[in-house]
Protein backbone atom coordinates (compact mmCIF):
# COMPACT_ATOMS: atom_id res chain seq x y z
CA UNK A 1 0.00 0.00 0.00
CA UNK A 2 2.72 2.38 1.06
CA UNK A 3 4.87 1.40 -1.89
CA UNK A 4 2.03 1.91 -4.29
CA UNK A 5 1.44 5.37 -2.90
CA UNK A 6 5.12 6.16 -3.22
CA UNK A 7 5.21 5.02 -6.84
CA UNK A 8 2.19 7.12 -7.61
CA UNK A 9 3.78 10.14 -5.97
CA UNK A 10 6.93 9.73 -8.06
CA UNK A 11 4.87 9.28 -11.17
CA UNK A 12 2.89 12.44 -10.50
CA UNK A 13 6.10 14.35 -9.69
CA UNK A 14 7.76 13.34 -12.95
CA UNK A 15 4.72 14.12 -15.07
CA UNK A 16 4.25 17.48 -13.37
CA UNK A 17 7.91 18.43 -13.83
CA UNK A 18 7.67 17.80 -17.57
CA UNK A 19 4.52 19.89 -17.81
CA UNK A 20 6.14 22.69 -15.79
CA UNK A 21 9.22 22.69 -18.01
CA UNK A 22 7.04 22.86 -21.12
CA UNK A 23 5.19 25.82 -19.63
CA UNK A 24 8.56 27.40 -18.80
CA UNK A 25 9.73 26.95 -22.40
CA UNK A 26 6.59 28.39 -23.89
CA UNK A 27 6.02 31.42 -21.61
CA UNK A 28 8.06 33.87 -23.75
CA UNK A 29 6.70 32.37 -26.96
CA UNK A 30 3.06 32.76 -25.95
CA UNK A 31 3.74 36.17 -24.46
CA UNK A 32 4.96 37.39 -27.83
CA UNK A 33 2.08 35.77 -29.71
CA UNK A 34 -0.39 37.49 -27.39
CA UNK A 35 1.24 40.90 -27.71
CA UNK A 36 1.34 40.71 -31.50
CA UNK A 37 -2.45 41.23 -31.49
CA UNK A 38 -2.33 44.28 -29.24
CA UNK A 39 -3.96 47.49 -30.41
CA UNK A 40 -1.70 50.03 -28.69
CA UNK A 41 1.96 50.57 -29.39
CA UNK A 42 3.45 49.98 -25.95
CA UNK A 43 4.20 46.43 -24.84
CA UNK A 44 2.37 46.35 -21.51
CA UNK A 45 -0.87 45.28 -19.91
CA UNK A 46 -3.80 45.82 -19.88
CA UNK A 47 -4.76 45.63 -23.55
CA UNK A 48 -6.71 48.53 -25.05
CA UNK A 49 -8.06 46.16 -27.64
CA UNK A 50 -7.13 43.53 -30.17
CA UNK A 51 -6.07 44.29 -33.71
CA UNK A 52 -4.18 43.01 -36.69
CA UNK A 53 -2.65 46.35 -37.57
CA UNK A 54 0.90 45.34 -36.58
CA UNK A 55 0.77 42.52 -39.10
CA UNK A 56 -0.27 45.04 -41.73
CA UNK A 57 2.61 47.29 -40.75
CA UNK A 58 4.96 44.34 -40.80
CA UNK A 59 4.17 43.53 -44.41
CA UNK A 60 4.48 47.14 -45.51
CA UNK A 61 7.74 47.71 -43.66
CA UNK A 62 10.65 47.80 -46.11
CA UNK A 63 13.31 47.28 -43.43
CA UNK A 64 11.66 44.08 -42.23
CA UNK A 65 11.29 42.86 -45.80
CA UNK A 66 14.95 43.48 -46.53
CA UNK A 67 16.07 41.76 -43.33
CA UNK A 68 13.79 38.82 -44.12
CA UNK A 69 15.26 38.46 -47.61
CA UNK A 70 18.77 38.56 -46.14
CA UNK A 71 17.87 35.96 -43.52
CA UNK A 72 16.34 33.75 -46.19
CA UNK A 73 19.32 33.97 -48.54
CA UNK A 74 21.78 33.24 -45.72
CA UNK A 75 19.67 30.38 -44.36
CA UNK A 76 19.13 28.69 -47.73
CA UNK A 77 22.75 29.00 -48.83
CA UNK A 78 24.23 27.84 -45.54
CA UNK A 79 21.70 25.01 -45.29
CA UNK A 80 22.65 23.69 -48.72
CA UNK A 81 26.38 23.96 -48.13
CA UNK A 82 26.35 22.58 -44.59
CA UNK A 83 24.07 19.66 -45.51
CA UNK A 84 26.28 18.58 -48.42
CA UNK A 85 29.45 18.91 -46.34
CA UNK A 86 27.78 17.21 -43.38
CA UNK A 87 26.71 14.29 -45.58
CA UNK A 88 30.32 13.69 -46.62
CA UNK A 89 31.65 14.11 -43.10
CA UNK A 90 29.00 11.77 -41.66
CA UNK A 91 29.84 9.06 -44.20
CA UNK A 92 33.52 9.31 -43.35
CA UNK A 93 32.68 9.27 -39.63
CA UNK A 94 30.60 6.13 -39.73
CA UNK A 95 31.75 4.05 -42.66
CA UNK A 96 35.36 4.76 -43.51
CA UNK A 97 38.46 4.15 -41.51
CA UNK A 98 41.51 6.17 -42.47
CA UNK A 99 44.62 7.67 -40.97
CA UNK A 100 44.05 10.78 -38.87
CA UNK A 101 40.39 10.00 -38.37
CA UNK A 102 40.42 10.96 -34.68
CA UNK A 103 41.92 14.35 -35.43
CA UNK A 104 39.39 14.79 -38.23
CA UNK A 105 36.54 14.00 -35.83
CA UNK A 106 37.81 16.40 -33.18
CA UNK A 107 38.20 19.29 -35.63
CA UNK A 108 34.88 18.55 -37.33
CA UNK A 109 32.99 18.58 -34.01
CA UNK A 110 34.91 21.39 -32.28
CA UNK A 111 32.61 24.27 -33.31
CA UNK A 112 29.82 22.51 -31.42
CA UNK A 113 31.56 23.14 -28.09
CA UNK A 114 32.74 26.60 -29.04
CA UNK A 115 30.88 29.62 -27.68
CA UNK A 116 29.06 31.06 -30.66
CA UNK A 117 29.78 34.70 -29.97
CA UNK A 118 33.50 33.95 -29.81
CA UNK A 119 33.28 32.03 -33.07
CA UNK A 120 31.73 35.14 -34.57
CA UNK A 121 34.44 37.37 -33.13
CA UNK A 122 37.28 35.13 -34.27
CA UNK A 123 35.81 35.00 -37.79
CA UNK A 124 35.26 38.75 -37.75
CA UNK A 125 38.98 39.23 -37.17
CA UNK A 126 39.84 36.72 -39.87
CA UNK A 127 37.55 38.29 -42.46
CA UNK A 128 38.84 41.76 -41.62
CA UNK A 129 42.39 40.62 -42.31
CA UNK A 130 41.29 38.83 -45.49
CA UNK A 131 39.20 41.84 -46.45
CA UNK A 132 42.20 44.15 -46.09
CA UNK A 133 44.25 41.89 -48.29
CA UNK A 134 41.67 41.08 -50.94
CA UNK A 135 39.66 44.26 -50.59
CA UNK A 136 36.19 43.26 -49.49
CA UNK A 137 34.07 44.05 -46.45
CA UNK A 138 31.76 41.85 -44.45
CA UNK A 139 28.56 41.00 -46.27
CA UNK A 140 26.11 38.17 -46.59
CA UNK A 141 28.80 35.89 -47.99
CA UNK A 142 30.95 36.13 -44.86
CA UNK A 143 27.84 35.47 -42.78
CA UNK A 144 27.10 32.35 -44.84
CA UNK A 145 30.61 31.00 -44.26
CA UNK A 146 30.31 31.67 -40.53
CA UNK A 147 26.94 29.93 -40.36
CA UNK A 148 28.37 26.92 -42.20
CA UNK A 149 31.18 26.48 -39.68
CA UNK A 150 28.58 26.49 -36.92
CA UNK A 151 26.07 24.24 -38.72
CA UNK A 152 28.26 21.48 -40.15
CA UNK A 153 28.75 19.67 -36.79
CA UNK A 154 24.95 19.58 -36.34
CA UNK A 155 24.23 18.24 -39.83
CA UNK A 156 27.10 15.75 -39.50
CA UNK A 157 25.75 14.28 -36.27
CA UNK A 158 22.17 14.03 -37.53
CA UNK A 159 23.17 12.34 -40.80
CA UNK A 160 25.71 10.11 -39.02
CA UNK A 161 22.91 8.71 -36.85
CA UNK A 162 21.06 7.75 -40.02
CA UNK A 163 24.23 6.38 -41.66
CA UNK A 164 24.97 4.19 -38.64
CA UNK A 165 21.94 2.03 -39.42
CA UNK A 166 22.94 1.73 -43.07
CA UNK A 167 23.29 -1.77 -44.50
CA UNK A 168 26.40 -1.76 -46.77
CA UNK A 169 25.32 -4.96 -48.55
CA UNK A 170 22.83 -2.80 -50.46
CA UNK A 171 25.69 -0.87 -52.01
CA UNK A 172 27.63 -4.07 -52.58
CA UNK A 173 24.68 -5.56 -54.43
CA UNK A 174 24.28 -2.51 -56.63
CA UNK A 175 27.98 -2.58 -57.39
CA UNK A 176 27.84 -6.25 -58.28
CA UNK A 177 25.11 -5.47 -60.79
CA UNK A 178 27.51 -3.11 -62.48
CA UNK A 179 26.48 0.26 -61.11
CA UNK A 180 29.07 3.03 -61.23
CA UNK A 181 29.97 4.70 -57.89
CA UNK A 182 27.83 7.70 -58.80
CA UNK A 183 24.87 5.44 -59.65
CA UNK A 184 25.32 3.59 -56.36
CA UNK A 185 25.23 6.89 -54.51
CA UNK A 186 22.25 8.23 -56.44
CA UNK A 187 20.12 5.09 -56.44
CA UNK A 188 21.04 3.44 -53.13
CA UNK A 189 23.03 5.50 -50.65
CA UNK A 190 21.23 8.81 -50.93
CA UNK A 191 17.64 7.46 -50.84
CA UNK A 192 18.46 5.45 -47.70
CA UNK A 193 20.12 8.41 -46.01
CA UNK A 194 17.45 10.85 -47.19
CA UNK A 195 15.39 11.08 -43.95
CA UNK A 196 18.54 12.00 -42.01
CA UNK A 197 19.61 14.43 -44.68
CA UNK A 198 16.19 16.01 -44.68
CA UNK A 199 15.96 16.50 -40.91
CA UNK A 200 19.53 17.79 -40.90
CA UNK A 201 18.64 20.41 -43.48
CA UNK A 202 15.51 21.52 -41.61
CA UNK A 203 17.56 21.74 -38.42
CA UNK A 204 20.25 23.72 -40.20
CA UNK A 205 17.73 26.04 -41.83
CA UNK A 206 16.05 26.92 -38.54
CA UNK A 207 19.34 27.33 -36.67
CA UNK A 208 20.62 29.63 -39.39
CA UNK A 209 17.36 31.54 -39.70
CA UNK A 210 17.32 32.26 -35.98
CA UNK A 211 21.04 32.73 -35.57
CA UNK A 212 21.98 35.93 -33.82
CA UNK A 213 25.47 35.44 -32.44
CA UNK A 214 27.32 34.80 -35.69
CA UNK A 215 25.27 37.15 -37.85
CA UNK A 216 25.83 39.90 -35.28
CA UNK A 217 29.55 39.86 -36.00
CA UNK A 218 29.60 38.94 -39.66
CA UNK A 219 26.77 40.52 -41.62
CA UNK A 220 28.44 43.93 -41.83
CA UNK A 221 25.82 46.51 -42.77
CA UNK A 222 23.31 43.97 -44.08
CA UNK A 223 20.97 43.07 -41.26
CA UNK A 224 19.22 39.73 -40.84
CA UNK A 225 15.99 39.35 -38.86
CA UNK A 226 17.58 38.44 -35.50
CA UNK A 227 20.03 41.34 -35.64
CA UNK A 228 17.18 43.60 -36.77
CA UNK A 229 15.10 42.57 -33.77
CA UNK A 230 18.07 42.96 -31.46
CA UNK A 231 18.69 46.56 -32.50
CA UNK A 232 14.95 47.27 -32.40
CA UNK A 233 14.65 45.96 -28.84
CA UNK A 234 17.03 48.60 -27.61
CA UNK A 235 15.03 51.47 -29.10
CA UNK A 236 11.82 50.77 -27.21
CA UNK A 237 9.68 48.46 -29.18
CA UNK A 238 6.19 48.11 -30.59
CA UNK A 239 4.05 45.01 -31.23
CA UNK A 240 5.70 44.95 -34.66
CA UNK A 241 8.38 42.65 -33.24
CA UNK A 242 5.95 40.22 -31.57
CA UNK A 243 4.05 40.05 -34.88
CA UNK A 244 7.28 39.17 -36.65
CA UNK A 245 8.02 36.60 -33.94
CA UNK A 246 4.59 34.99 -34.32
CA UNK A 247 5.07 34.45 -38.05
CA UNK A 248 8.52 32.97 -37.38
CA UNK A 249 7.03 30.60 -34.79
CA UNK A 250 4.29 29.35 -37.08
CA UNK A 251 6.63 28.68 -40.00
CA UNK A 252 9.20 27.02 -37.74
CA UNK A 253 6.69 24.73 -36.10
CA UNK A 254 5.25 23.70 -39.48
CA UNK A 255 8.73 22.85 -40.79
CA UNK A 256 9.56 20.73 -37.73
CA UNK A 257 6.27 18.83 -37.86
CA UNK A 258 6.80 18.27 -41.58
CA UNK A 259 10.33 16.90 -41.00
CA UNK A 260 9.10 14.60 -38.24
CA UNK A 261 6.35 13.33 -40.53
CA UNK A 262 8.86 12.46 -43.26
CA UNK A 263 11.12 10.74 -40.73
CA UNK A 264 8.27 8.63 -39.38
CA UNK A 265 7.02 7.69 -42.83
CA UNK A 266 10.44 6.42 -43.83
CA UNK A 267 10.77 4.60 -40.50
CA UNK A 268 7.44 2.87 -41.13
CA UNK A 269 8.61 1.98 -44.63
CA UNK A 270 11.83 0.33 -43.47
CA UNK A 271 9.93 -1.53 -40.76
CA UNK A 272 7.39 -2.80 -43.27
CA UNK A 273 9.68 -3.64 -46.16
CA UNK A 274 10.93 -7.10 -45.03
CA UNK A 275 7.37 -8.39 -45.10
CA UNK A 276 6.80 -7.46 -48.71
CA UNK B 1 35.44 -6.70 -43.75
CA UNK B 2 33.53 -8.51 -46.43
CA UNK B 3 30.34 -6.61 -45.80
CA UNK B 4 31.85 -3.18 -46.22
CA UNK B 5 33.02 -1.40 -49.33
CA UNK B 6 36.76 -0.96 -49.27
CA UNK B 7 36.99 2.80 -49.60
CA UNK B 8 39.45 4.08 -52.13
CA UNK B 9 41.56 7.09 -51.17
CA UNK B 10 39.62 9.16 -53.63
CA UNK B 11 36.31 8.21 -51.97
CA UNK B 12 37.54 9.16 -48.52
CA UNK B 13 38.97 12.43 -49.78
CA UNK B 14 35.77 13.25 -51.62
CA UNK B 15 33.72 12.75 -48.46
CA UNK B 16 35.98 14.20 -45.78
CA UNK B 17 37.83 16.95 -47.61
CA UNK B 18 35.08 19.58 -47.89
CA UNK B 19 34.58 19.52 -44.15
CA UNK B 20 38.34 19.57 -43.51
CA UNK B 21 38.77 22.54 -45.83
CA UNK B 22 35.87 24.48 -44.30
CA UNK B 23 37.00 23.91 -40.72
CA UNK B 24 40.63 24.70 -41.49
CA UNK B 25 39.98 27.85 -43.47
CA UNK B 26 37.27 29.26 -41.23
CA UNK B 27 37.96 27.75 -37.83
CA UNK B 28 41.50 26.51 -37.21
CA UNK B 29 43.40 29.19 -39.11
CA UNK B 30 41.30 32.09 -37.72
CA UNK B 31 41.87 30.70 -34.25
CA UNK B 32 45.62 30.62 -34.79
CA UNK B 33 45.50 34.16 -36.11
CA UNK B 34 43.61 35.28 -33.01
CA UNK B 35 46.39 33.84 -30.87
CA UNK B 36 48.98 35.66 -32.96
CA UNK B 37 46.99 38.88 -32.78
CA UNK B 38 46.99 38.81 -28.99
CA UNK B 39 50.77 39.26 -29.06
CA UNK B 40 50.62 42.47 -31.11
CA UNK B 41 50.39 46.08 -30.04
CA UNK B 42 47.80 48.71 -30.72
CA UNK B 43 48.14 52.42 -31.28
CA UNK B 44 45.45 54.95 -32.21
CA UNK B 45 42.94 52.15 -32.71
CA UNK B 46 45.24 50.49 -35.24
CA UNK B 47 46.91 47.14 -34.83
CA UNK B 48 50.69 47.45 -34.99
CA UNK B 49 52.25 44.21 -36.13
CA UNK B 50 54.98 44.25 -33.52
CA UNK B 51 55.44 41.19 -31.37
CA UNK B 52 55.10 42.09 -27.71
CA UNK B 53 53.66 40.97 -24.41
CA UNK B 54 52.02 44.30 -23.54
CA UNK B 55 48.48 42.99 -23.89
CA UNK B 56 49.10 39.93 -21.80
CA UNK B 57 50.77 41.96 -19.05
CA UNK B 58 47.74 44.24 -19.04
CA UNK B 59 45.40 41.26 -18.73
CA UNK B 60 47.28 39.62 -15.90
CA UNK B 61 47.53 42.85 -13.94
CA UNK B 62 43.99 44.17 -14.37
CA UNK B 63 41.73 43.12 -11.55
CA UNK B 64 38.58 44.16 -13.47
CA UNK B 65 39.01 41.51 -16.20
CA UNK B 66 39.51 38.75 -13.68
CA UNK B 67 36.47 39.87 -11.73
CA UNK B 68 34.35 39.54 -14.87
CA UNK B 69 35.91 36.20 -15.80
CA UNK B 70 35.34 34.91 -12.29
CA UNK B 71 31.74 36.11 -12.41
CA UNK B 72 31.28 34.37 -15.77
CA UNK B 73 32.65 31.05 -14.52
CA UNK B 74 30.53 31.30 -11.37
CA UNK B 75 27.35 31.99 -13.35
CA UNK B 76 28.18 29.15 -15.74
CA UNK B 77 28.69 26.72 -12.88
CA UNK B 78 25.37 27.74 -11.36
CA UNK B 79 23.76 27.26 -14.77
CA UNK B 80 25.31 23.79 -15.10
CA UNK B 81 24.00 22.78 -11.69
CA UNK B 82 20.49 24.01 -12.39
CA UNK B 83 20.38 22.45 -15.88
CA UNK B 84 21.50 19.07 -14.57
CA UNK B 85 19.05 19.19 -11.68
CA UNK B 86 16.12 20.11 -13.92
CA UNK B 87 17.27 18.18 -17.00
CA UNK B 88 17.71 14.81 -15.34
CA UNK B 89 14.16 14.26 -14.06
CA UNK B 90 12.78 15.59 -17.34
CA UNK B 91 14.89 13.26 -19.47
CA UNK B 92 14.15 10.36 -17.14
CA UNK B 93 10.42 11.07 -17.28
CA UNK B 94 10.51 11.37 -21.07
CA UNK B 95 12.02 7.90 -21.41
CA UNK B 96 10.05 6.11 -18.73
CA UNK B 97 6.66 7.86 -18.81
CA UNK B 98 4.62 9.45 -21.61
CA UNK B 99 4.57 6.55 -24.03
CA UNK B 100 1.77 8.15 -26.00
CA UNK B 101 2.81 11.77 -25.80
CA UNK B 102 6.54 11.30 -26.11
CA UNK B 103 6.76 12.26 -29.80
CA UNK B 104 4.66 15.40 -29.30
CA UNK B 105 6.67 16.51 -26.28
CA UNK B 106 9.91 15.95 -28.16
CA UNK B 107 8.67 18.08 -31.05
CA UNK B 108 7.65 20.82 -28.61
CA UNK B 109 11.10 20.73 -27.00
CA UNK B 110 12.93 20.77 -30.34
CA UNK B 111 10.83 23.69 -31.51
CA UNK B 112 11.53 25.67 -28.34
CA UNK B 113 15.21 24.92 -28.80
CA UNK B 114 15.38 25.90 -32.48
CA UNK B 115 13.49 29.16 -32.09
CA UNK B 116 15.39 32.41 -32.49
CA UNK B 117 17.24 33.21 -29.24
CA UNK B 118 16.71 36.94 -29.60
CA UNK B 119 12.96 36.51 -29.83
CA UNK B 120 12.84 34.23 -26.78
CA UNK B 121 14.91 36.63 -24.69
CA UNK B 122 12.73 39.47 -25.89
CA UNK B 123 9.68 37.46 -24.85
CA UNK B 124 11.07 37.17 -21.32
CA UNK B 125 11.71 40.90 -21.13
CA UNK B 126 8.13 41.61 -22.13
CA UNK B 127 6.82 38.97 -19.75
CA UNK B 128 8.80 40.13 -16.73
CA UNK B 129 8.34 43.85 -17.36
CA UNK B 130 6.93 46.02 -14.58
CA UNK B 131 3.57 46.28 -16.37
CA UNK B 132 3.86 42.90 -18.08
CA UNK B 133 2.02 39.59 -17.70
CA UNK B 134 4.11 38.30 -14.75
CA UNK B 135 3.07 41.10 -12.43
CA UNK B 136 -0.43 41.09 -13.88
CA UNK B 137 -0.88 37.44 -12.90
CA UNK B 138 0.71 38.00 -9.48
CA UNK B 139 -1.56 40.96 -8.76
CA UNK B 140 -4.54 39.01 -9.98
CA UNK B 141 -3.74 36.35 -7.39
CA UNK B 142 -3.49 39.06 -4.75
CA UNK B 143 0.30 38.93 -4.53
CA UNK B 144 2.72 41.86 -4.68
CA UNK B 145 4.85 42.71 -7.74
CA UNK B 146 8.04 40.85 -8.54
CA UNK B 147 10.78 42.18 -6.27
CA UNK B 148 13.53 44.33 -7.76
CA UNK B 149 16.16 41.65 -7.52
CA UNK B 150 14.34 39.44 -10.00
CA UNK B 151 14.55 41.47 -13.18
CA UNK B 152 17.69 43.16 -14.51
CA UNK B 153 19.79 41.28 -12.02
CA UNK B 154 21.94 38.18 -11.79
CA UNK B 155 18.84 36.15 -11.04
CA UNK B 156 17.20 37.01 -14.33
CA UNK B 157 20.45 36.46 -16.22
CA UNK B 158 20.82 33.00 -14.71
CA UNK B 159 17.17 32.36 -15.43
CA UNK B 160 17.70 33.25 -19.10
CA UNK B 161 20.84 31.12 -19.34
CA UNK B 162 19.05 28.09 -17.93
CA UNK B 163 16.22 28.74 -20.35
CA UNK B 164 18.57 28.81 -23.35
CA UNK B 165 20.78 25.88 -22.38
CA UNK B 166 18.38 23.46 -20.68
CA UNK B 167 17.52 21.71 -23.98
CA UNK B 168 21.17 20.69 -24.44
CA UNK B 169 21.17 19.10 -21.04
CA UNK B 170 17.80 17.38 -21.57
CA UNK B 171 18.83 15.97 -24.98
CA UNK B 172 22.18 14.54 -23.86
CA UNK B 173 20.78 12.99 -20.68
CA UNK B 174 17.79 11.66 -22.63
CA UNK B 175 20.10 9.81 -25.02
CA UNK B 176 22.02 8.17 -22.19
CA UNK B 177 18.88 7.13 -20.27
CA UNK B 178 17.30 5.85 -23.48
CA UNK B 179 20.31 3.65 -24.23
CA UNK B 180 20.11 1.76 -20.93
CA UNK B 181 19.37 -1.89 -21.51
CA UNK B 182 16.04 -2.54 -19.80
CA UNK B 183 17.13 -6.11 -19.04
CA UNK B 184 19.66 -4.75 -16.55
CA UNK B 185 16.83 -3.19 -14.57
CA UNK B 186 14.81 -6.38 -14.80
CA UNK B 187 17.81 -8.31 -13.50
CA UNK B 188 18.09 -5.90 -10.59
CA UNK B 189 14.40 -6.39 -9.75
CA UNK B 190 14.79 -10.16 -10.00
CA UNK B 191 17.58 -9.97 -7.47
CA UNK B 192 15.13 -8.27 -5.15
CA UNK B 193 16.20 -4.65 -5.56
CA UNK B 194 13.59 -2.01 -4.79
CA UNK B 195 12.79 0.66 -7.37
CA UNK B 196 15.02 3.15 -5.57
CA UNK B 197 17.85 0.69 -5.23
CA UNK B 198 17.66 -0.20 -8.92
CA UNK B 199 17.66 3.49 -9.78
CA UNK B 200 20.73 4.26 -7.68
CA UNK B 201 22.70 1.16 -8.58
CA UNK B 202 21.80 0.75 -12.26
CA UNK B 203 20.19 3.78 -13.87
CA UNK B 204 22.21 6.56 -12.29
CA UNK B 205 25.70 5.09 -12.89
CA UNK B 206 24.79 4.21 -16.47
CA UNK B 207 23.76 7.73 -17.36
CA UNK B 208 26.74 9.31 -15.66
CA UNK B 209 28.38 9.88 -19.03
CA UNK B 210 25.27 11.59 -20.38
CA UNK B 211 25.10 13.81 -17.32
CA UNK B 212 28.77 14.70 -17.67
CA UNK B 213 28.52 15.39 -21.41
CA UNK B 214 25.46 17.55 -20.85
CA UNK B 215 27.16 19.45 -18.04
CA UNK B 216 30.23 20.01 -20.18
CA UNK B 217 28.20 21.29 -23.13
CA UNK B 218 26.16 23.62 -20.93
CA UNK B 219 29.25 24.94 -19.15
CA UNK B 220 31.16 25.67 -22.33
CA UNK B 221 28.22 27.31 -24.07
CA UNK B 222 27.24 29.38 -21.05
CA UNK B 223 30.74 30.87 -20.90
CA UNK B 224 29.78 32.61 -24.14
CA UNK B 225 26.41 33.95 -22.95
CA UNK B 226 25.88 37.40 -24.34
CA UNK B 227 22.19 38.06 -24.94
CA UNK B 228 21.09 37.14 -21.42
CA UNK B 229 23.47 39.44 -19.50
CA UNK B 230 22.96 42.20 -22.03
CA UNK B 231 19.18 42.08 -22.36
CA UNK B 232 17.97 40.46 -19.13
CA UNK B 233 20.82 41.72 -16.96
CA UNK B 234 20.50 45.34 -17.99
CA UNK B 235 24.28 45.54 -18.37
CA UNK B 236 24.88 45.71 -14.63
CA UNK B 237 26.80 42.45 -14.29
CA UNK B 238 28.74 42.11 -17.53
CA UNK B 239 30.00 38.67 -18.45
CA UNK B 240 33.02 37.70 -20.52
CA UNK B 241 31.35 37.70 -23.94
CA UNK B 242 30.04 41.22 -23.44
CA UNK B 243 33.45 42.42 -22.27
CA UNK B 244 35.02 40.94 -25.40
CA UNK B 245 32.47 42.52 -27.73
CA UNK B 246 33.00 45.87 -26.04
CA UNK B 247 36.76 45.61 -26.38
CA UNK B 248 36.37 45.16 -30.12
CA UNK B 249 33.46 47.51 -30.68
CA UNK B 250 33.92 50.49 -28.39
CA UNK B 251 37.55 50.32 -27.41
CA UNK B 252 38.61 48.99 -30.83
CA UNK B 253 41.51 47.19 -29.18
CA UNK B 254 42.02 44.07 -31.26
CA UNK B 255 44.99 42.56 -29.42
CA UNK B 256 43.26 42.94 -26.07
CA UNK B 257 40.01 41.49 -27.43
CA UNK B 258 41.90 38.59 -28.96
CA UNK B 259 43.74 37.91 -25.73
CA UNK B 260 40.49 37.90 -23.74
CA UNK B 261 38.98 35.56 -26.31
CA UNK B 262 41.97 33.25 -25.90
CA UNK B 263 41.54 33.30 -22.12
CA UNK B 264 37.90 32.18 -22.39
CA UNK B 265 38.77 29.55 -24.99
CA UNK B 266 41.56 28.26 -22.73
CA UNK B 267 39.07 27.81 -19.90
CA UNK B 268 36.88 25.86 -22.35
CA UNK B 269 39.69 23.63 -23.58
CA UNK B 270 41.02 22.92 -20.08
CA UNK B 271 37.53 21.97 -18.91
CA UNK B 272 37.04 19.64 -21.86
CA UNK B 273 40.42 17.97 -21.30
CA UNK B 274 39.74 17.53 -17.58
CA UNK B 275 36.29 16.13 -18.29
CA UNK B 276 37.53 13.63 -20.87
CA UNK B 277 40.21 12.53 -18.40
CA UNK B 278 37.52 11.99 -15.76
CA UNK B 279 35.29 10.07 -18.14
CA UNK B 280 38.17 7.83 -19.23
CA UNK B 281 39.04 7.10 -15.61
CA UNK B 282 35.48 6.07 -14.93
CA UNK B 283 35.46 3.73 -17.89
CA UNK B 284 38.83 2.26 -16.94
CA UNK B 285 37.61 1.36 -13.50
CA UNK B 286 34.60 -0.46 -14.86
CA UNK B 287 36.79 -2.69 -16.98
Amino acid sequence: MNRKFEARLINAGLVCSVILVLVFFYIPIFTLIMFSFKEGRILNLPFEGWSLRWYQQLFSNGEVGKAAVHSFVVAVASTLISTVIGLGAAQSFVRFSFRGKTLFQIVAMAPLVFPQLLLGVVLLLWFSVLGNTFDFSNNLFTAIMGHCVYLVPFTTIIIAVQAASFDPTLEQAAQDFGATPWEVFREVTFPVLWPGVFSASIFAFLLSWGNFYISYSLTGTERTLPTFVFSGMALGSTPLYPALATITFVVGLLLIVFAEGIRRRSLAKTMASPKE
Amino acid sequence: MSHSLEPSRLMVALHALPSVLLQSAFFVVPLCMTIALSFQETQYYQVQWVWSLTTWTEIFTTYYYWKILFNTVLMSLACVGLCAMIGFPIAYALVTRFQKWQATIKILLVFAFLTDAVLKTFGWVVFLDQTGPANFVLNFLGLPDLPDWVIYSRVSVLFGMVYTLLPFSIFTIYLSVDMIDKNLLRAAYDCGASKFRAFYEVTLPLCKNGLMAGALLVFVLSLGSFLEPKVLGGGKNPMAAELIRQTFETRINWPLGSALTIVVISITVITILLASRLLDLGQGRKK
